[in-house]
């Protein structure tokens, strides 16, 4: 059929419960049911404060049924390390350490413990699921918000002036097996990376985009469009690096203008057409510099 | 894990998980709620038959093609026909194409008339002891007396041609609906246990009041009376209505016709003249008086005859012939004889005066009358002129108990005109086509059942027949008059699926197939069908592009994009389970559905 | 078998001796021989464990979480800025309740840059539900090493051991090293009550709202006070397989005294000497050893210095604005005393920054205190900094 059915690609264990507390449209719960289900129920789940703290549900609940360690904001990949190590004593090789952040525990706070653990190879895989900015505590800046976009740190008067961090280029200059970008609009890929990243032994990374409707000023239904749009503009373009040389993309990208994607969220509404303009042609330049990596590597 | 015994002062010593989030009702905090709801595909809304188009297509796209057809044959008696001729408003209105082609559905629906039936289906019992008379057997007659055998009553079809199939048989050349298909699309209603009866003429031979014995009536006698055109110059033997031509071609006229042939007039019949004249060896002229946009034939029909190599004037208007007694001119290929009269000394057709014709002032209506222009006249040379300018019902033999008005009887669904006699087709005030013509049929089979059943005494709920009617405006279904849709559908609204409620995000483009026709050179001088269709797999092909508007075919992406993982496989494997319990109404789901088979509603909260 | 063996590498002994199954720790000054011999252990197959190179003290402490949660036994060590560095996860182990165990090696906070010895590092991580320990020699260090994972995984509370930099860290000493079969007799394999397990899946750490919060505080403190009885338990197990015991709190020559120096780590030998000198010309001053200092042995301290007329607290730490740690603590743990069994206590804020604790200096604070005996009145602040410029 010329729909492209996609129900046999994705496995069918749930390991994730209804009743969590996520908002409504939440890219970040989608993001986590969709990376368990690809590495099935033999993982464990090291999670720093971030809207998955909440969403896991308080005590006595949680939301998953893998083994879950909340940890300390910057920890992450440290804390997964040390899980690691525990499950490498006891002999289990089957066991995938997922590392489970957002934006601001990976991109900021969380920076120097990844680089560490990417640097020392530590066999884990981590997944950052980003919305863009430190949701959980209000929608504040990160250094993964977009250049332009409103957030409480940044208000309208001063949006964020500086371009969001290439993190996929830092893991690559870590020379890491693999890294790769993924979004809640591309369960497949999502799953399929998922999958290769856990037959890869060393430490993997999967930048997700996960759209939040509270913190972009979005609609709730619009959340799988968004992710999309960002990849159809090549905003948020789709592609792996295996050990930091070999790049190469793995969706489609027509290059749709990014205006459309832009003005669908309430947190660019105040930008002028120069300061989309602007915003365009740094999409261009980064697809540009995509493209060279992906035809010459490194 | 020692939790269970490992508390003191009501806790754990750590917090440590003993529950899961399912303990929490975030269904509570939804002020909208998705629901299952199956819409109307507009190509079913737009099919004049009425006729579950999008449910064969979902069968086809399963796999079942014995029971895509079956469902196809419960609604259209005719498909192989209709797959051929009919000018298919289901592919103008189908959604796919604002996505990149519409579906090729009379080409599927053409493949589906024409596959063998694996299984001789028996004669469907008698059930009904009354009896229903048909008068016609054009595709009206025909497609009332389909569905009624199939309902269980015994039905006679009276036809006074000596074949049956009326318009289909004697206003459509074999070029275009081959004699061997319609032989067999009509024994398939013969099939049913129907009796059809030819060269009988109720009204002319056969009194009316010979039919009285019959429970109820059905009168479809077409509309064959050509209209005549007011010409100078009298009455010129070579100048003849086409649909007395097309007659006697169908008779097995085969001669040699004069080279030079005018048709006047932009309808089908018109058309159809001027291609078989070509294929007679002639080189037709069509005249009109409009535009090509103005032409009321079919638009492909009309393509194809161009490219055959059928001349057209537009904006033209035939005002005289010109005659000559001797033969001065011989035609310059081969020996001609004229069709209608031996080489003798008379009056001889050997032009159409013509004047150029433009739009004229718009009247009251808003339509413009085309105006001759002053000097502009010229001369057609021809051998042979033929006015195809439409037909009338010749009401004439007609019951008194049958309502008219203005040279068109007044159709009732339900015979609330005059009890038990029904009539449709042409001779009623609708669009003049085949596709309407078995709309109409079918109408009036449903409208005689539940005539037939109230006059027995059975208790028939008196519901609104718009709800018969596919999307409230279509045409009459049989399977929701007899509401056992084989279709699974989830709590169906009959309301057409705009295609801004599709999402084309999850198809790919893939273009349309076209039927392959017969090369021109072989056209031009056959008479073997010109248009090829597509092969079994292509028409398949075809069919796996339908979208599936409005009805789930349970492709999951509501499941797999659901957040709160609230949508599960229901047991029976046909369904989902919504648990509102947790959904909390973001709308995902609703907007993720590539086939616009969910809402949102307020309703229920 | 007897080695004369530094500090540092007592620590590492221990460790080897314990099995310690994932170290993670990232080298300061004057630790890095703790974890450079243990990197020679694990190499040379000594000690089978993972030694998680990791790239800060911070996330040292949250790999020995992330370790200890999923089982297994785990150890870390390190010294001033790098355990005020670890000071969040220092938090997360103790509420947490898992059995880590690391060596501080007792070093000034800067600015300015110190390397030297004194104890505000480990003082400063005093609310954090931690057990510590200060040891007074290498033997002490090694034995107290192994004890800690016994007590930690009984009660599920993390311990630091706490050694002097340099003075005990980097001093070679004889040490009785004992065999691994008669450690392995002490010390079985960690069972974990409470880890991570893809066969029973749990979240651990989530949101605790104010219903259930002080109630898991209550445990952890009962745990604490569980830890008392187990560190006496386990001293004594100690003194029957060992020959060794250390007590929580030891009294040194203090029968009849009038005056008890309450010293800690290195300064105890030299008080000890200072003690045996001044006895020797009959004078009754005694000392007690804190080497407990969390959970505070409450009970322990009262009955060595209940009735004693004066005691001196020598503390090689102040926390400012206040007083002397030691000092402060033993006050609030002596005042629920009798009239008449309290006794006046006098602080002695001394050696920060690593300065050299001498005899003389120790006689100088026994001098002081009874000035301010004879002389009854509350005793200026300046005569409480020992040895510094006036």
């Amino acid at each position: 059929m010329s729909q492209v059915v996609i129900k046999d690609k994705i496995p069918r264990e749930e390991l994730m419960a209804s009743g969590h507390v996520a908002c409504p449209g939440c890219g970040g719960t989608l993001a986590m049911r969709l990376v368990l289900k690809g590495l099935g129920p033999k993982t464990i789940v090291t999670l720093p404060a971030c809207c998955w703290t909440i969403i896991s549900g308080p005590f006595p609940q949680s939301a998953l049924s893998v083994p879950l360690l909340h940890t300390a904001f910057e920890t992450t990949a440290a804390t997964a390390s040390g899980v690691r190590a525990a499950l490498d004593m006891q002999g289990d090789k089957d066991t995938t350490v997922l590392a489970w952040a957002g934006d601001g525990g990976t991109f900021d706070i969380g920076l120097q413990a990844l680089s560490g653990a990417a640097e020392r190879n530590e066999d884990i895989l981590y997944v950052c699921y980003d919305n863009e900015a430190y949701m959980n505590t209000g929608i504040q800046r990160s250094s993964a918000t977009p250049w332009g976009a409103w957030t409480t740190t940044t208000p309208v008067g001063t949006p964020k002036s500086h371009p969001k961090k290439d993190l996929i280029a830092i893991l690559a200059a870590h020379r890491v097996p693999y890294a790769a970008t993924a979004t809640v609009a591309h369960p497949v890929d999502l799953v399929e990376k998922v999958q290769k990243a856990k037959a890869t032994r060393g430490t993997k990374f999967i930048h997700v985009l996960a759209p939040c409707p509270p913190g972009w000023k979005t609609s709730d239904e619009e959340t799988i469009e968004l992710a999309r749009m960002a990849v159809r503009s090549r905003v948020f373009p789709l592609y792996e690096v295996e050990n930091g040389q070999r790049w190469r993309l793995t969706g489609d990208h027509p290059g749709d203008p990014v205006e459309p994607y832009i003005r669908k969220q309430g947190r660019f509404r105040h930008l002028t057409p120069d300061q989309i303009r602007v915003i365009q042609a740094d999409v261009d330049q980064r697809w540009e510099l995509l493209m060279r990596r992906v035809e010459y590597g490194a | 894990m020692p939790e269970d015994r490992d508390i003191a002062h009501g806790v754990p010593p750590i917090a440590v998980s003993s529950t899961s989030t399912l303990a929490n009702r975030t269904g509570s905090w939804k002020y909208i709620r998705p629901i299952y709801q199956d819409m109307v595909a507009p190509c079913n809304a737009a099919c004049p038959v009425g006729i579950d188009i999008e449910g064969y297509m979902n069968l086809l796209r399963e796999g079942k093609v014995a029971e895509a057809r079956d469902l196809l044959l419960r609604e259209n008696p005719m498909p192989a026909v209709t797959g051929r001729v009919c000018d298919h408003p289901c592919q103008t209105h189908c959604n796919r194409a604002f996505f990149d082609d519409a579906v090729a559905i009379h080409a599927v629906e053409r493949m589906l008339g024409d596959l063998e039936p694996e299984v001789r289906v028996p004669i469907p019992p008698r059930t009904r002891k009354e009896k229903v008379a048909v008068v016609g057997s054009g595709p009206a007659g025909l497609a009332c007396a389909y569905p009624l055998a199939r309902l269980g009553y015994a039905v006679t079809v009276f036809e006074s041609d000596p074949e049956p199939g009326g318009a289909l048989r004697y206003g459509i050349p074999e070029y275009r609906l081959p004699r061997n298909v319609l032989v067999r699309e009509i024994e398939r209603i013969r099939a049913q246990g129907v009796v059809i009866q030819c060269g009988v003429q109720v009204g002319k031979g056969t009194p009316w009041k010979q039919l009285q014995s019959y429970d109820a009536m059905f009168i479809a006698t077409g509309a064959r009376v050509s209209r005549p055109l007011a010409l100078a110059g009298g009455e010129v033997a070579d100048v003849r209505p086409g649909l007395d031509f097309l007659r006697e071609v169908e008779g097995g006229e085969r001669r040699t016709i004069g080279r030079r042939v005018v048709v006047v007039g932009g309808t089908d019949t018109a058309v159809d003249c001027a291609r078989t004249a070509l294929r007679l060896g002639a080189e037709p002229v069509v005249v009109c008086q409009g535009t090509r946009a103005d032409l009321t034939a079919n638009a492909e029909a009309v393509e194809e005859a161009i490219r055959e190599g059928v001349r057209f004037e537009f904006k033209v208007w035939p005002v005289g012939v010109q005659t000559a007694r001797h033969t001065e001119q011989e035609p310059p290929l081969e020996a001609i004889r004229t069709m209608y009269a031996e080489r003798e000394e008379r009056e001889r057709l050997t032009g159409v005066e013509c004047v150029r014709m433009t739009p004229g002032e718009a009247d009251a209506s808003g339509a413009r009358r085309a105006l001759p222009v002053q000097g502009t006249n010229f001369v057609i040379p021809a051998d042979l002129m033929l006015t195809a300018l439409g037909e009338e019902p010749d009401l004439a033999f007609l019951p008194p108990e049958v309502t008219r008005k203005d040279y068109t009887v007044i159709a009732d669904e339900f015979g609330r005109n005059h009890p038990g006699v029904f009539a449709g087709g042409d001779i009623t005030g609708q669009p003049r086509t085949v596709a309407h013509s078995l709309g109409s049929g079918k109408r009036a089979a449903i409208g005689i059942d539940r005539y037939l059943r109230e006059r027995a005494g059975e208790k028939i709920a008196d519901g609104d027949p718009a709800a018969l009617r596919f999307g409230g405006t279509g045409n009459f279904s049989i399977t929701r008059w007899r509401d056992d849709d084989p279709i699974r559908r989830q709590s169906p609204v009959n309301e057409v699926v705009p295609f801004e409620k599709l999402n084309m995000a999850h198809f790919a483009s893939v273009p349309g197939k076209t039927d392959r026709h017969r090369s021109f050179e072989e056209r031009r001088s056959s008479f073997a069908e010109a248009n090829l269709g597509l092969t079994t797999n292509e028409a398949l092909a075809e069919a796996r592009r339908c979208f599936n508007c409005g009805v789930c075919n349970m492709c999951e992406l509501c499941l797999i994009f659901c957040p709160d993982v609230a949508i599960k496989r229901h047991p029976s494997g046909h369904a989902f389970s919504l648990s509102y319990k947790y959904c909390k109404g973001c709308g995902v789901c609703v907007e993720e559905c590539p086939r616009g088979a969910m809402t949102m509603t307020r309703e229920g909260l | 078998m007897k080695k004369v063996i530094m500090g540092n590498h007592a620590v590492s002994w221990g460790v080897r001796l314990s099995r310690a199954e994932v170290i993670a720790a990232y080298p300061i000054t004057p630790q890095t021989q703790v974890v450079e011999e243990l990197s020679e252990m694990c190499a040379s197959g000594a000690l089978n464990a993972r030694f998680i190179k990791v790239e800060g003290e911070h996330s040292a402490m949250a790999a020995c979480v992330g370790a200890a949660s999923a089982g297994a036994r785990t150890f870390t060590a390190t010294s001033a800025q790098g355990l005020a560095l670890m000071h969040e996860m220092l938090h997360w182990a103790g509420n947490a309740r898992l059995p880590i165990v690391m060596a501080d090696i007792n070093r000034a906070m800067a600015p300015g840059w110190t390397v030297w010895t004194d104890q505000n590092d480990s003082l400063s991580q005093r609310d954090t539900g931690w057990l510590q320990f200060y040891c007074e020699s290498n033997q002490e260090v090694l034995d107290t090493t192994v004890q800690a994972f016994k007590i930690a995984e009984i009660v599920d509370l993390p311990v630091m051991i706490v050694l002097d930099a340099f003075y005990l860290s980097h001093t070679y000493e004889p040490v009785d090293i004992p065999e691994q079969a008669e450690v392995d007799a002490f010390l079985p394999k960690r069972v974990a009550r409470y880890k991570l397990d893809v066969n029973d899946p749990h979240s651990f750490g989530a949101l605790a709202p104010p219903p259930v919060y002080m109630e898991m505080r209550l445990r952890q403190q009962e745990a604490m006070e569980q830890a008392l009885k187990v560190v006496d338990e386990v001293d004594e197990e100690w003194g029957r397989r060992f020959g060794r015991r250390y007590g929580a709190v030891e009294s040194y020559r203090t029968e009849g005294a009038e005056l008890v120096l309450v010293v800690s780590s290195t300064i105890t030998s030299t008080a000890r000497y200072v003690v045996d000198q001044l006895r020797e010309k009959g004078e009754k001053v005694g000392l007690v050893k804190a080497r407990l200092f969390r959970p505070f042995p409450t009970e322990a301290m009262r009955r060595a210095l209940a009735g004693v007329p004066h005691v001196a607290v020598l503390d090689r730490n102040i926390s400012p604005g206040h007083c002397g740690i030691f000092a402060e603590e033993i006050r609030a743990a002596l005042y629920d005393l009798a009239d008449g069994r309290r006794p006046k206590i006098h602080g002695y804020i001394i050696g920060l920054g690593g300065r050299d604790v001498k005899p003389e200096n120790i006689i100088d604070c026994i001098d002081r205190t009874r000035e301010t005996a004879k002389s009854g009145k509350p005793m200026p602040r300046e005569a409480g900094w020992v040895g510094v410029q006036p």
